[in-house]
This record gives structure tokens, sequence and C-alpha cells, in this order.
């Protein structure tokens, strides 16, 4: 079966104002469905070319496609914007507000209107941003204000806010890190389940090999700003890594 | 070493040559005043408590105006805040707000109770007005700081969900900033309701119109109460002002 294209890019380079190259002309294909994990040691360039494919950084050379638009990185159209999503590694949550209400943010794209600003979210919306929570493990944190919560329980309220947000394509930059590996594992399953049913795109940044051995598909290696593999997940052990790394 | 000598020098001269200037070496004056403030005070006892219902009456004109100014103010600082933050606007919004800000900031809050006594005629609400506008230039300016301080991350990834500007102030900046703010109105409203008691001397309301009165009368008695009246109000407001912070701003 042949899946369409998400995302592609073709010879990425992007350097910083001032400094060598980041990035040294990188080439993906990403299908439609597809669950991605791209690993590196830090500095390899993981989070710029996060960056770069979601539109945030534009780079000095090479070509990127989202859903076959072409994105020239000065921020993506509107349409576009609200089907990519991006979570940063900081995670971007507001700290005074509650995980629900940081979740419900994902869903203001869809309600522009004046009622939202007192506060008030649609029905649907709430009910789906609790779905969301629930899915991902934190249902019983709804009420509770970001700042109380832990750094994994932050990193499932970031993923429940772009989940809503209803993208096609996700963009997650080292957001299981504070997770245990098992609930790493869990959580990667559940999105990997949601994201087939739902035909999701995920691209993200792991630093951890096993979490993605059963749920991942493919697995890419960057190094110094180099793509030096691709293949299959299950196949990229740590001691492979490690030697790749070399 | 001897640089460092020859600079402490200079300072301790331009110091001495300023003192002079001022009148501080003018052992005759210096003496002179040394008496009539003696005399002074010793014209203030007993305080006259006879105008207290009177000193009352003029203390609450005075809280009401500074209530009123800095809620005014506070009002017309916040959009002021959001439209002078850099994040969140072009260069062709912000600069022209923040001019406006700067621009009311630099006319202090007596001289806006002169123009506006001058302008909507003696009373309170010509102090009231100058009051809120002194506000608006001093808030308008620190919130626009306080959004700015907001983490780029915050508003990115709030931004990139679909959020428009209006909603990015109302989830992102005030969320993130709300206790600065908070804690500045505050601290706006102690300042406001020292400098309304001031704002009487150019007939612009409040209890200072009868400071004014009495000092020029020379019923210093009088005056003495009102000075107590004020003690007691500053007082007062410092033992609200830090429970209210103790219990809403500390903490979260």
């Amino acid at each position: 079966m042949d899946r369409p294209t998400t995302v592609r890019c073709k010879d990425l380079w992007f350097s910083y104002p001032g400094r060598s190259a980041v990035l040294h002309g990188i080439s993906l294909q990403v299908p439609e469905g597809a669950f991605w994990a791209i690993f590196g040691p830090s500095g390899a360039g993981k989070t710029t070319l996060m960056k770069c494919l979601a539109g945030l950084l534009k780079p000095q050379r090479g070509r990127i496609e989202l859903l076959g638009h072409a994105v020239n990185g000065n921020g993506l159209p509107g349409w576009l914007r609200l089907k990519v999503g991006y979570i940063p590694q900081q995670l971007g949550l507001v700290r005074g507000l509650t995980a629900l209400e940081n979740v419900l943010l994902g869903s203001l794209g869809r309600n522009g209107g004046w009622g939202n600003l007192l506060g008030a979210f649609p029905k649907e919306e709430v009910e789906r941003a609790r779905e969301y929570l629930a899915l991902l493990g934190i249902g019983q944190k709804a009420r509770e204000k970001a700042y109380r919560l832990s750094g994994g329980e932050r990193q499932r309220v970031a993923i429940a806010r772009t989940l809503l947000q209803g993208p096609r394509i996700i963009f997650a930059d080292e957001f299981v890190s504070d997770l245990d590996l098992p609930r790493a594992v869990q959580i990667l399953t559940t999105l990997r389940e949601l994201g087939q049913r739902q035909r999701l795109t995920f691209v993200m940044n792991l630093h951890e090999v096993e979490v993605t051995h059963q749920v991942a598909d493919q697995a890419l290696v960057l190094k110094d700003g180099n793509l030096v593999y691709q293949g299959p997940a299950r196949e990229l052990s740590t001691a492979e890594l490690l030697t790749i790394l070399q | 070493m001897r640089k460092e000598l020859l600079v402490l020098l200079t300072l301790l001269g331009l110091l001495a040559v300023s003192l002079a200037q001022l009148g501080f070496f003018d052992v005759v004056r210096l003496e002179r005043g040394a008496r009539n403030l003696l005399e002074f005070s010793r014209g203030m006892v007993p305080p006259d408590l006879g105008i207290l219902p009177l000193a009352g009456k003029a203390l609450m004109e005075t809280l009401q105006m500074a209530f009123v100014g800095t809620a005014l103010g506070f009002l017309l600082a916040l959009p002021l805040g959001i439209l002078g933050t850099r994040i969140l606007f072009p260069r062709v919004v912000v600069v022209p707000t923040r001019l406006l800000v700067a621009g009311i900031r630099t006319i202090p809050s007596l001289l806006w109770a002169v123009l506006l006594v001058i302008v909507v005629g003696l009373g309170p609400l010509a102090g009231t007005l100058a009051l809120a506008a002194y506000t608006v230039g001093y808030l308008g300016k620190l919130y626009a700081e306080f959004f700015d301080g907001v983490d780029p991350e915050i508003i990115e990834a709030v931004r990139g969900a679909g959020a428009k500007r209006l909603h990015l102030a109302r989830f992102v900046l005030w969320p993130e900033s709300a206790n600065s703010v908070l804690s500045q109105l505050l601290f706006m409203l102690e300042y406001n309701i020292r400098v309304s008691s001031i704002l009487g001397f150019v007939g612009a309301g409040g209890i200072g119109f009868y400071m004014y009165v009495y000092v020029n009368s020379l019923e210093y008695q009088r005056l003495a109460t009102l000075l107590v009246v004020i003690f007691l109000l500053v007082l007062g407001m410092d033992l609200v002002s830090a429970w209210l912070r103790r219990r809403y701003l500390l903490g979260t």
C-alpha cells in the first residue's frame, strides 16, 4: 500500500547567525500515519531539525513540504498551522492555568470568539479535553494548576493540548523525557494507536532507544547535523546506536 | 589608588560647594530655623480635635480619589500595556503606544492636577483624573515590561494552536504575569493615597485643601490633627496591603 507523504524535506541546511552549519543537507520523506523517532547526542541538531520542519525556523537552503504544501520558513499559513502540532522541549504550558485549561488552549484555533475570552469553552471541547487527559492517565489532575504538576504530568498535558488542536502531523521534541520507561512506552503506545486510527503522522526526538523498540516504525540517527542512520526502529539497539555515534 | 583618592576628593569638593550654595553653611539662618521649628512644633500641640468630623470627610474624599483614580488608570494601563508588548505586536503598534505612555509619564501627578484644575475646574474630579493619568503612565510601562518578560516559548506554543492576539493576552500574558500586575496595582494604590493628600494644595480636592488653608492661616493645631489622620491612614493602608499580599500574592 502506498501512503501519501505528509512531511518531505530535501537537502536541508541550517546555521544560526555567525556559526557553522547545524544541519548538513538533511532529506526525509515521512508517510502518513508514520511513527518516527530521531536519536542523537545533544547538539546533533535534533531540535533545530524539528523546528525547521514545523516552520518555526527558516533554513538557509533546502525545501520543506508539509501535507503537499511548500513551507518557506516565514511561519505557516493559518490553515496549515492548525494541521501541524509542535510540542516544544520546554512544553510551553501556562503555569497559572489548570491542566484542563491548558489543554483547552489547543481548541482556540476553532473557537476564536468572545465567549472563551471569559473562560467559557464549548461543552464538547471540554469533554474532548477531558477524554484526552484521561487517555493519557492524568484525568484526575484536570483541575490542578500546571505549576503544581510533576514533569511527567506536564508533558502529558502538553500532548493532550496538541491532540485537541486536531493536527495531521505532530512534531514532538523530547516530550516523554520526564516519564519513567514503562510509562513512556505506555504513552507512546497510546499515541501510536490513536495515530493509526486518525492517520496522524508523528515525528519525535527521543533519547532512549528502548522506549521506541516496540512502538516506533522508523528510527533515525543524527550526528553533527548529518543523518547517519535510518532503518526499522526494532533493529536499532543501544549498542548499535553507540557504535553509530562513535 | 591615587586616581580613586582624586575622584573621592573631587566628589567631596562638589558636595561642599553645593551645600554652601544651598545655604547649609549660613549659621545665622540655621539657628533662626531651629528656633522657628521649635515654635512651630509647640504651636501644633495639642491637636485641635474639633475638626475631626471635617477631617474624616476630607479623608473619605481623598480615599475615593485614590481608589477611583487608580481603578481608571489601571483600566487604561492594561490595554496600553498589551499594545506595548513586543512579542505580540509589530513595531508600528508598539513604538507609538510606548511613546504615548512615556509622554504621559513625563508629567508629574502634581502638574497633571494643575492642568486638570484648569480644564475641569477646582475639586476632586481634577485630582482623580490627575491620579488616573499618572497611573496610566506608570503602570502602562511596567505592564508592557512584565508582558514582554513572558517566556516566548509559551506564546509560540499557544500561537501554534491557532490562538489570536487577544487570546494570547487573555490566556498567556495575563495568567503568567497576574501576580506582578496585581502587586504593582496595590503599590500604585498606596502611592496614590499618599499623593492624593497633597493634590488639594493646587485645588484638586481631598484633605490637602484643608492642609493648605491651615498652613496659610497659621492654624497649626488643626494642621496637626490632619497630619495625625493622614499618618493613621498610611499606616492602615500598609497593614491592609501587607495582609492582601500575604493572602493573595505570595506563594502562588
